[in-house]
């Protein structure tokens, strides 16, 4: 049995959770362990076998197709990969893992790769150590060929599992959740990348920017403490014991009620607007039956491209007006697709300053028009709003316009039933936008403000980029000008702003929002009987000095400071 | 079982090329094939029938290790493989 290890990383999602390791090399082929019979283990060895067998099959195809092209002198490669299929440190060793520990043969794969894994990583030499992608290789193809054949008759896990690996893409979090995947550790990532909201809103706690996962075997028992930002590797009887009461405690404290659902106002009765932010269209029902009053922003790429295709008109009809009708006539903002097609680019761990939001939309019309149709034949069952992210000038906001109008004359002919009259929104998530707002007002029923990527391209700091993350601050002097003028800028047009990042979600900068104006806020589930409570604390003229006060401060800790004892909060750790 | 001391005269030591070669040579012999590093705490033994083993057995240029067959071709063996790890 190992010795207990920490390991630091940042906080990501809330909560703690305990549960085996389940390392994922690649996102694609996560294996998870299931106990079988003893007497079927024999066929999972020949499952393993057969595996076996087909990639040396493949492996000899591609060898023999290489030496026709390029010669002997690549074809090397290839031998690498068909040695190691007949290596008994690495077969026979399987075998024997699925003979005695009576388990799948995808898991067993799994645990013995890991070791080699930890193996490779030990080595002196760089270039050996890189040859591990030989194996990672040899891995991904033979657990490709095991998935067609499965392993028969019922499953069992006996654990919940805690996903370690480099970078673990929201849309696979997803798809696991019903694998009793109950954590998350990744070596990339921060609290603002798509898989750590991915995780928040299905309240797995996460641990993200953790150094050096490479000690930690598939099946370890590990403790992830989103509240702390660190993992706990096989946790001694003590720790073990002191999570799990906590956990206990935690689970009684989630069934308190919120706050009464009555409406959110400020001690000097001002009223503020309370939204809930979604990113699957299963959230509803529970932020209706937690009092919520509108959905501020449902961000609809999760679940669009949830079954890894590309779902049809007709289904994404179903889908809208599930949304609607269990919403129960709370009005509901949906985001359109904010994506690359490619599933990386939305990971949040690259900088974004390409193709996404609105852009990707104008070069993919057949998906925009697809989504925007069945949005506006969705309209009739509730009351809806459209809201274009990622947008930066006024031109494509026209052309947004063009297609939108497109759409309803093409509905208008096929005699579909809906509503052509729906608001449609921009969010302002990029400096161009900012700036310009007023300039777009005219072309826009209201506007949303995206705080995560604003601050992120006002600061030029990449949210995912660890080595910056420190940069990364809402009570930076240029984040309040900024704010401070799109509130002037827009609010002689009488047009609605809601903000609905993480800064409206963390009662401090919340609070500043407040005090700038801003008087709708949209958060997720998680955030908001915190944000209610912070509402109903304080009083709106108070802010509003504040804002004055911090909008003349030079650095975000003076800021911050001012706003945490106004709020009666402790200091920041810095 | 006979076994010899070899400086492995390969540029790059045991890379890729290099192993998978051994590998395909040693499987030529009927012999058990053991490859070790004579220095060093980190004592290893590698079969030299697993390009894994040897791989981790991490030898580069001008490192000495140790060879040893046992079989009944081992003579041969030993000379071949000996032959080829010295060879640049």
């Amino acid at each position: 049995m190992s010795r207990e290890r920490l390991i630091h990383g940042v906080m990501a999602s809330a909560g703690a959770a305990v549960g085996t390791a389940v390392r994922a090399f690649d996102p694609l082929f996560i294996s998870f362990d299931y106990k079988i019979h003893p007497e079927q283990a024999a066929i999972e060895v020949q499952r393993f076998g057969s595996s076996v067998e087909q990639s040396r099959e493949q492996l000899k195809r591609m060898q023999a197709q290489l030496k026709r092209r390029s010669g002997a002198e690549s074809s090397f490669l290839i031998d690498a990969h068909l040695l190691i299929l007949q290596d008994r440190l690495f077969v026979d060793r399987i075998v024997s893992k699925i003979e005695a520990d009576h388990i799948n043969a995808e898991w067993a794969i799994q645990q013995i790769s890991d070791e080699l894994f930890q193996a490779y990583d030990r080595l002196d030499d760089e270039y050996l150590r890189e040859r591990r992608g030989d194996l990672e290789d040899i891995v991904r193809r033979l657990l490709h060929n095991l998935s067609s054949k499965k392993t028969p008759g019922p499953k069992k896990r006996p654990y919940d599992a805690i996903l370690v690996g480099k970078a673990i893409p929201p849309s696979t979090l997803f798809e696991l959740r019903a694998q009793r995947v109950v954590g998350l550790v990744t070596e990339t990532g921060s609290p603002l990348s798509h898989t750590a909201i991915m995780a928040r809103s299905l309240e797995i706690p996460a641990v993200m920017g953790a150094h050096d996962l490479s000690s930690i075997s598939s099946g370890e028992l590990v403790i992830v403490d989103g509240n702390r930002g660190i993992v706990i590797c096989s946790p001694s009887d003590e720790t073990l014991l002191e999570y799990k009461t906590r956990s206990n405690d935690e689970k009684k404290s989630k069934k308190k009620p919120l706050p009464a659902s009555s409406p959110s106002v400020t001690e000097d009765n001002v009223r503020i607007m309370l939204g809930a932010n979604i990113n699957f269209s299963e959230e509803v029902t529970s932020v209706v039956a937690n009092g919520c009053e509108s959905i501020g922003l449902y961000r609809t790429e999760f679940d669009f491209f949830r079954e890894g295709g590309q779902p049809d008109e007709e289904s994404l009809v179903a889908d809208y007006s599930l949304v609607l009708k269990a919403a129960r006539g709370a009005p509901v903002t949906f985001r359109t697709i904010d994506v690359g097609i490619d599933q990386k680019a939305w990971d949040g761990v690259n900088t974004n300053l390409g193709v996404r939001g609105l852009r990707f939309c104008l070069e993919n019309r057949d998906i925009f028009k697809r989504q925007l149709r069945a949005l506006y034949r969705s309209s009739v069952h509730g009351p809806m709003r459209i809201l274009l992210p990622f947008v930066s000038t006024v031109d494509e906001l026209e052309t947004a316009h063009e297609i939108l109008a497109d759409v309803r004359a093409e509905l208008a002919e096929r005699q579909e039933p809906h509503n052509p009259s729906l608001h449609i929104g921009v969010m302002i998530e990029t400096p161009a936008a900012a700036s310009t707002c007023d300039i777009m007002a005219p072309l826009v029923d209201f506007f949303c403000l995206g705080t995560n990527d604003l601050i992120q391209y006002y600061l030029v700091v990449d949210r995912s980029d660890r080595t910056v993350m420190h940069l990364y601050n809402p009570f930076h002097p240029a984040i309040l000008r900024c704010l401070h003028q799109v509130h002037t800028l827009l609010q002689p047009t009488g047009k609605s702003m809601t903000v609905c990042g993480e800064m409206a979600a963390d009662p401090p900068s919340a609070a500043v929002l407040l005090g700038l104006g801003f008087t709708s806020l949209s958060v997720s589930l998680a955030a908001y009987p915190k944000i209610k409570r912070m509402i109903h604390s304080v009083s709106m003229s108070r802010l509003r000095g504040l804002a004055g006060e911090i909008l003349k401060m030079h650095k975000h800790q003076e800021v911050e400071e001012m706003v945490r004892k106004a709020l009666d909060l402790a200091p920041a750790r810095h | 079982m006979k076994q010899r001391e070899v400086v492995i005269g390969h540029r790059l030591g045991l890379h890729a090329r290099v192993a998978a070669k051994l590998v395909q040579l040693s499987t030529k012999f009927k012999s058990n094939i053991v490859l070790f590093r004579a220095e060093g705490t980190a004592a290893v033994e590698a079969d030299a029938r697993s390009i894994l083993s040897i791989l981790f057995l991490s030898a580069g240029y001008g490192s000495k290790l140790g060879v040893r067959a046992e079989g009944e071709d081992e003579q041969q063996a030993l000379d071949s493989i000996c032959d080829y790890l010295a060879a640049d």
